[in-house]
């Protein structure tokens, strides 16, 4: 190498490239796309407030969008990131108490929590719907 | 905006196909990251084929008789061969570990063997570990006291002793700092889980009188905080070691004083 | 990543700037908004449950009670601080870039500050009749 004046930039190695995807690394990659998505289903939130504050005239017109197929796809999905999400947090919490680090805990754990999110969801909007279909 | 995608200066090209040896019956097939700083090019992946019944069980016995036998321009770092200075870590079928003591059988295929992620290359499966060890450093890795040194030891008993156990024994190998997306995101501020691990190792160290000033240090959003507990630390550590809930104690411990 | 600078040791860039003390505060703050969270959202799902392909009378009724009004506002306050401390993460970890940072998280803490305004806005006209 002595008198080579050329500096050569050394590569990168590669990384998400190669890596292995673990599930928990996908879970906690989820933990953090719910939370994101999170941030932008507080529009929706938002914008139905503030039509039932605008009078019955916006709310209606919002309802036909909450009541389309794409108004409830996404709804579906948000109530899912926001159950994933609080559930995901409550397994932080556990973390932070410093318990359940144990290789078998962090899978069984990682597991529960997506298998709880998804019945979860399932439970609340089967329940919304048992409402609705009482409404007369 | 971080960069997912390699530099252009990074990605990987073909590489030359090395011949099956011959009236070999048990063939593994190897694929290993190769890159040259005197050839000017892109890094490549070389196919390499060993005989397993003429071969130690280990990867890194792999990767000595491809050196010895077939191409002894292969480089890579390696001592003590049995898991012990951490000289052989790389990342051999997705998930980092020593080469020493990844056994050839539990991988299914073909063996594919690239250097630490996420790290500068030096040459071939050898990264650029000197911010790694200035890391280390920068945690003060070494007993501080004020009170004046006793005659013959620090006394510390067994319990206080214990407590270092799963801590002391890292090798610094940097695979679970290099499998971890946080250090690969942000590697020049944030200490990463070796490093972390062992500055636990001094904090909970009873004999150390510096407790305050270390946990001072680590205080930092970036230094300590860019741990989201992504979890690939503890499930690549090829010591066995936890430095997930070492992380998770530091954090314990700086809200208990503070609250 | 930053590229190593000529003439400085390993040392020095491994120090950097030096340590702040703001990591346990904002981590202290980011948990116990997600433990607020978690009652105050469990009454949200029950909410939208209750007033599923409910008519505007019925949004403004359950409203007008205290209660709820004052949970919904709760909701919104944890969940919206929650949210501008975790988006502040985010942003830490990926821009690098000193002024983009700057720029989204100046943004960042506007948008909460707009958005959770908007809505206990609209809970509190909702409260005092529609």
């Amino acid at each position: 190498m002595a008198g080579n004046e050329i500096k050569i930039e050394r590569p990168l190695s590669p990384h998400l490239q190669i890596y292995r995807p673990m599930f928990t690394m996908m879970m906690s990659m989820m933990h953090r796309i719910t939370g994101a998505a999170l941030f932008f289903g507080t529009f929706i939130l938002a914008w139905w407030l503030i039509s039932a504050a605008s009078g019955p005239a916006y709310y209606s017109y919002v309802n036909v969008f909450v009541s389309s197929w794409l108004g409830r796809l996404i709804l579906f999905g948000y109530t899912w990131a926001l159950i994933h999400h609080m559930l995901g947090g409550i397994r932080h919490f556990i973390w932070d108490t410093g318990r359940m680090f144990s290789r078998p805990a962090l899978e069984y754990s990682a597991w529960a929590m997506l298998i709880s999110s998804v019945g979860l969801t399932w439970v609340v909007w089967i329940a919304g719907y048992i409402v609705m279909g009482g409404r007369p | 905006m971080v960069q997912f995608t390699l530099p252009k200066n990074s990605k990987i090209g073909k590489g030359k196909v090395f011949a099956k040896p011959e009236g070999a019956v048990n063939v593994k097939e190897f694929r290993i990251y190769r890159w040259n700083p005197e050839d000017g090019q892109n890094p490549r992946i070389d196919t390499y084929y060993v005989d397993l019944d003429d071969c130690g069980p280990m990867v890194l016995d792999a990767l000595l008789k491809i050196k010895d036998e077939q191409d002894p321009t292969l480089t890579f770092r390696r001592s003590c061969r049995e898991g012990v200075c951490g000289s052989c870590s790389m990342n051999i079928d997705g998930t980092n570990t020593l080469a020493c003591t990844k056994a050839i059988d539990e991988i299914k295929g073909a063996v594919k063997v690239y250097p630490l992620p996420h790290m500068k290359v030096v040459k071939d499966l050898i990264p650029d570990l000197t911010n790694f060890y200035a890391q280390h450093a920068s945690i003060a890795p070494f007993l501080k006291t004020d009170t004046p040194a006793p005659e013959t030891e620090w006394p510390q008993s067994r319990e206080d002793r214990a407590k270092l156990d799963g801590l002391y024994e890292c090798i610094l190998c940097a695979s679970c700092s290099t499998s971890c997306p946080s250090y690969w995101w942000n590697e020049d501020r944030y200490l990463g889980p070796a490093i972390l691990l062992q500055a636990y190792r001094w904090i909970i160290d009873s004999r150390d009188e510096a407790t305050g000033e270390r946990l001072d240090n680590l205080e930092d959003p970036f230094r300590l905080y860019r741990c989201h507990t992504i979890l690939n630390c503890t499930k690549t550590c090829p010591k066995s070691l936890n430095p997930a809930e070492a992380i998770a104690n530091i954090k314990r411990l700086l809200i208990e004083r503070r609250y | 990543m930053r590229m190593q600078t000529p003439m400085r040791t390993p040392l020095k860039q491994a120090r950097g700037l030096g340590t702040t003390s703001g990591g346990a505060v904002h981590f202290w703050r980011q948990r116990i908004t997600g433990l607020a969270n978690v009652p105050l959202t469990v009454f949200f799902l029950f909410s939208m449950v209750f007033l599923a392909g409910a008519d505007h009378a019925a949004v403004v009724s359950y409203f007008s009670h205290p209660i709820p009004a004052l949970l919904m506002m709760l909701f919104v306050i944890a969940s919206a601080w929650h949210m501008m401390l975790g988006f502040q993460v985010i942003i830490e970890d990926y821009i690098h870039h000193e002024g983009m940072k700057v720029l989204a998280l100046v943004g960042n803490i506007l948008f909460t500050a707009f958005f959770g305004l908007t809505c206990i806005f609209a809970i509190v006209k909702l409260s005092l009749g529609g």
